[in-house]
């Protein structure tokens, strides 16, 4: 009851025409969702970067000179580049909080689902 | 009687088919022979009636002219009369076969060649492309009638049979009953030419594929559009998603979309890979260490390895003028 009407909250997203038969979700939930979708794929982009440089910065071998540059260099990436700006949100409500990883759900949704039988292999505990 | 008759059409039928192909190969003179020794056989017994038929037309020619050898020019005289003439090629065969059958010759040469002159004029209209009497046909159709020792059997068959079903009882005396009939077997019996044969064309020269075109695609996207329909049931659509990637394949393979052909050595020994770089240094002594954590790391390809390891190279080469400083 109280998740639906969170999904009543529906923001415009543009999706490149492609032809596909079924039906797509062409919106994401909300604004936040799809900056989290930004910036989970420029982190994508930038992963391998960001892991050379670290090494080059997380060692006592090289000179501090050098360090100090591979410093400047990571700070000049986007911002939007480092994995600790993502958040897991709840895939079907933009949850922040209370989000399984499992089943990248939040714990409303997730019992929602539960209860109607639409999870597999999810049951209510009893012991 | 009308199986007589039409046993009796089929084989002069036959006869002239095998004497216009003549010695054509080896093949054919020995079906040739079959042939003839088949006519011999089943022959004497057509002649048998046809005799008896013709010993009444003579009876009736007697009591109305006076020379009874007289049908036999008269039948010749008929003959060179008709329409069409025969060949002669089957004419003198059908001499030399009523020469080769002990009874009286000159009957047996007009029978022939009547039955010719009839199967000519069957496949002149046939070429013509004359209409198939039905009432013909199912005339020349007789009613199957069992024999009581087949009867029984099929009786004993239905007793043992179970009663599961009724189609399921009745098919195996079908099947078996064709096999049985042998008095009627199923290439005896006059040609109805219902059916064309398909001409066995041979198969044409492969056409040169030239690229496809646009519009070939699009008729290809438009004749799959259009064919692929709606899943009936679930299983159909398990299919269609695992076409499109979105189900897996059972079962479950771990390594789908990991090809990796390379060998264990070339995951562990990278150190062919270090010698773009200087050997002493503290440059020397981080990438080693580089190395080690590569060799140890089971998630990546040899090619992501090679990749870090070229990065590095790349960025040690833009910072050599930083580094000569120090």
């Amino acid at each position: 009851a109280a998740a639906a009407l969170c999904w009543a909250l529906r923001a415009a997203r543009q999706v490149l025409p492609s032809p596909c038969p079924r039906q797509v979700r062409s919106y994401y939930v909300d604004w936040r969702m799809l900056r989290d979708v930004k910036r989970r794929k420029v982190a994508f982009e930038h992963a391998d970067e960001r892991l050379r440089i670290n090494a080059l910065r997380k060692n006592s071998i090289l000179p501090r000179e050098l360090q100090e540059v591979a410093d400047k260099e990571i700070a000049a990436l986007p911002r939007d580049s480092c994995p600790v700006r993502i958040r897991n949100r709840c895939v079907v409500t933009s949850r922040p909080r209370g989000v399984k990883r499992r089943w990248r759900l939040s714990r409303i949704v997730l019992r929602h689902f539960a209860d109607h039988a639409q999870m597999s292999g999810v049951q209510r505990a009893m012991w | 009687k009308d199986k007589s008759a039409a046993s009796k059409d089929s084989t002069p039928e036959g006869a002239s088919k095998r004497q216009e192909d003549g010695a054509e190969t080896p093949k054919q003179q020995l079906l040739d022979i079959i042939g003839s020794m088949k006519v011999e056989v089943s022959y004497r017994k057509k002649l048998q009636q046809l005799k008896a038929s013709e010993r009444k037309k003579q009876a009736l020619n007697k009591l109305e002219g006076p020379d009874s050898e007289g049908s036999v020019p008269q039948g010749a005289t008929e003959d060179t009369q008709r329409g069409k003439p025969l060949n002669p090629k089957l004419v003198k065969a059908a001499s030399a076969v009523a020469s080769s059958l002990p009874r009286n010759k000159e009957q047996t040469e007009s029978e022939l060649l009547a039955q010719l002159r009839r199967h000519e004029e069957t496949t002149d209209k046939q070429k013509k492309g004359g209409t198939v009497n039905i009432r013909d046909v199912i005339s020349e159709m007789t009613i199957k009638r069992q024999t009581p020792a087949q009867r029984s059997v099929r009786i004993s068959r239905r007793i043992s049979l179970q009663l599961d079903e009724d189609g399921q009882r009745i098919r195996p005396e079908r099947s078996s009953a064709q096999f049985v009939d042998s008095r009627r077997s199923l290439k005896v019996g006059k040609r109805l030419n219902i059916f064309t044969k398909a001409s066995a064309e041979p198969e044409d020269s492969l056409k040169t594929v030239s690229s496809p075109t646009i519009w070939d695609l699009e008729f290809a996207k438009e004749v799959a559009a259009v064919t692929a329909q709606p899943p009936r049931n679930g299983f159909e659509e398990m299919i269609q998603w695992t076409k499109e990637g979105i189900l897996w394949e059972f079962p479950i393979d771990n390594e789908v979309g990991m090809e990796d052909d390379a060998e264990f050595h070339e995951h562990i020994f990278l150190e062919k890979h270090l010698e773009g770089f200087p050997k002493e240094g503290p440059i020397r002594h981080f990438m080693e260490l580089v190395i080690c954590g590569l060799s140890k790391n089971p998630y990546l390809s040899v090619k992501q390895k090679a990749e870090h390891i070229e990065w590095f190279q790349k960025y040690f080469e833009e910072k050599k003028e930083l580094l000569q400083e120090i």
